[in-house]
């Protein structure tokens, strides 16, 4: 029904308009259309429901026509939601081009379509002022501008890139060749997707840990599947430790994403965390210093990991 | 009657009446679309209503002291019903629709672009590939339209009730916030909108004037705080060098072992030392002497 209601304003506007654009246009299955509009729209009108009182639905030669649909012939105002997950897309989109969509002066001739769209989804809101893109701001990632541009490039010209990588979770630089498929954002941070010739299988990157990037000569050897996003595989690790985290670092259960948590009387926290190497843990441990214990940890964790960690990272201090 | 021709007919019926209608009138004046027994005529009419809602169709509600005794009445108010006369051209319905294809949003139907005309390309865009998917929450869409509408707000927040005016909502770092004059506060404040613990409630107009607000993604943890800012210096070995540039924000200035050296302005001591432990053994801070003092304090109590 929402999209029948989209439908009469703009065909009554267009003053008649083909069946196939109208499908095209709103995504609306021909055979559908044709039904609503023959079989429903046809007979839609009020009390008395004479003639005068209903809407006039002709379709010839494929070409529709309505007239007296004057409940229906205007577009209907957007809905919050729908608005703010227009806005959203929008910005997002903008935040990928580095447009900044910000109109100070007001003077959007000149400004892409999206500036141009987002500032009248504003002004269609109630807005006093026309510089749309204040309102809803997205960061879809962090990461170096020219690395993002870069990596676009080979992807789009299907080139193999070479990256010096930061390993986070490893703790080691690696140099690896890879055919890029795809750069995906997800919960605010650019990850690629592509094949790595080093490991031999897909793999995803972070793009804020790509050192240097280089797009080779050679083309990419290995095609990818296009469709949904590979998903993001951030819970895989079986390994668990548990840390009783003192009232004031309680934070951290929530915020390194805690699979358990077991809130005490006193404000402390015994949160059960997944852990992807021993160097995450281990950064984990040493930032939150006497306000983490490890409780218990499967085998395999080292107990002295902290003290271990800790006492590497004092030799820089000792010098 | 068909579901469709019912809400069609419904909702041509609730826009042409001048005043508001009881459900018995409308039933009258919608010549058999609904049953004759009375208890299924209601089922339906409310689940109706709920439909039309459902898709933004505004049904507004009044009771009706014309009848006796007084029932609810029911209408759809001509200025309520449609949008400002905003004309969006074929590349802007592109653009958006475009837009709309390659970030999705958790939830939503997409019918808000059937709503403003379609989109002219809608077959192209639809082969591009998504890049990614933001969360949605309930609370969102009122507190745009609060910020838009420059509207007055209260939500429950970390167990107290919140009076805040909305300026701008912000994605960053798999987060929404909210950045906005907190009022009952007098101070400007953000607030992360996966805690909003409950309704978000519409109060009056907005009275204080829009203020920037800080930028959720640009603040760094260290540089919140009270008073001038003291200046680090922190040293990054060479293979974190470019990563801990882009987290701090700053360029840094190279040695020649591929090292870095950045210049911070902090605030906030201990969430520095928490940034710089981050680097493990590839980090230090290298003055002032207390702070480097410190760091070494926190590390030797854990050896």
């Amino acid at each position: 029904m929402a999209r029948l209601l989209g439908v009469v304003p703009w065909v009554v506007e267009q003053d008649g308009a083909h069946l196939d654009d109208i499908a095209a246009r709103f995504d609306y299955p021909r055979e559908q259309l044709l039904e609503d509009l023959e079989q429903r729209l046809f007979f839609v009108g009020v009390h008395p429901f004479t003639p005068d009182t209903l809407v006039e639905v002709r379709i010839e030669d494929g070409i529709v026509d309505i007239q007296y649909a004057d409940w229906f012939s205007q577009p209907m105002r957007l809905s919050p939601d729908e608005a703010t997950r227009l806005l959203a897309a929008g910005r997002s989109v903008l935040d990928m081009t580095g447009e900044s969509g910000r109109t100070a002066t007001g003077d959007e001739d000149g400004a892409a379509p999206l500036v141009r769209a987002l500032a009248k989804l504003t002004l269609s809101l109630g807005s006093e002022r026309a510089d749309g893109a204040d309102y809803v701001e997205v960061c879809l990632g962090h990461a170096p501008s020219h690395t993002l541009t870069g990596l676009r490039g080979a992807i789009s010209a299907g080139r193999q890139i070479e990256i010096e990588y930061y390993s986070q979770g490893r703790d080691v630089m690696t140099t690896r060749t890879v055919d890029p498929a795809r750069l995906l954002s997800h919960d605010g941070v650019w990850y690629l997707f592509g094949w790595c010739h080093r490991a031999g299988a897909e793999r995803v990157f972070r793009v804020d840990r790509i050192r240097t990037l280089a797009v080779l000569d050679s083309d990419t050897q290995v095609d990818l599947p296009a469709g949904p996003p590979p998903v993001l595989k951030v819970d895989t690790v079986d390994r668990t430790v548990t840390i009783r985290l003192a009232p004031e670092a309680a934070w951290a259960a929530d915020y390194h994403g805690a699979r358990e948590r077991t809130d005490h009387p006193d404000g402390s926290v015994d949160a059960v965390f997944a852990v992807a190497s021993e160097s995450w843990l281990a950064r984990v441990l040493v930032q939150l210093g006497p306000q983490a214990e490890l409780l218990d940890g499967d085998p395999g964790i080292d107990p002295n990991l902290r003290a271990a960690t800790a006492g590497r990272m004092l030799a820089r201090y000792r010098q | 009657m068909d579901k469709l021709e019912r809400l069609l007919n419904l909702t041509a019926a609730l826009r042409n009446a001048a005043q508001p209608l009881s459900a018995g009138e409308l039933r009258a004046r919608m010549a058999g679309a609904y049953s004759e027994d009375l208890a299924a005529f209601r089922r339906m009419f409310e689940r109706d209503k709920a439909d039309l809602r459902a898709i933004g169709v505004p049904v507004e509600v009044s009771t009706l002291y014309r009848l006796d005794p007084p029932v609810e009445g029911y209408r759809i108010p001509a200025g309520a019903y449609a949008g400002r006369d905003v004309r969006f051209d074929p590349d802007e319905l592109a653009a958006l629709h475009l837009a709309t294809n390659l970030v999705r949003l958790e939830g939503g139907s997409g019918a808000g672009l059937a709503r403003l005309g379609g989109a002219a390309s809608a077959g192209a865009a639809s082969e591009v590939e998504e890049v990614g998917e933001l969360p949605f929450h309930d609370s969102l869409a009122k507190l745009v339209a609060a910020a838009i509408g420059r509207r007055a707000v209260s939500f429950p927040y970390r167990d107290t009730g919140r009076h805040v005016e909305p300026w701008r909502l912000s994605f960053h770092r798999g987060h929404w916030y909210l950045v906005g004059w907190d009022v009952g506060h007098s101070t400007e404040r953000t607030y992360r909108v996966d805690r909003i613990g409950g309704p978000v409630d519409e109060l009056g107009p907005a009275g204080h004037p829009v203020g920037e607000g800080s930028d959720p993604g640009t603040v760094k943890p260290w540089e919140f705080g009270e008073g001038d800012p003291i200046e680090v210096r922190v040293l990054v070995d060479a293979d974190q060098a470019s990563w801990a540039c882009h987290r701090a924000g700053v360029d840094g200035e190279p040695r020649e072992d591929g090292s870095i050296v950045l210049t911070l302005q902090v605030r906030e001591p201990a969430a520095l030392r928490s940034f710089v432990l981050e680097f493990l053994e590839h980090a230090e801070v290298l003055d002032p002497d207390w702070l480097r003092a410190d760091v070494a304090a926190w590390l030797e109590a854990l050896v």
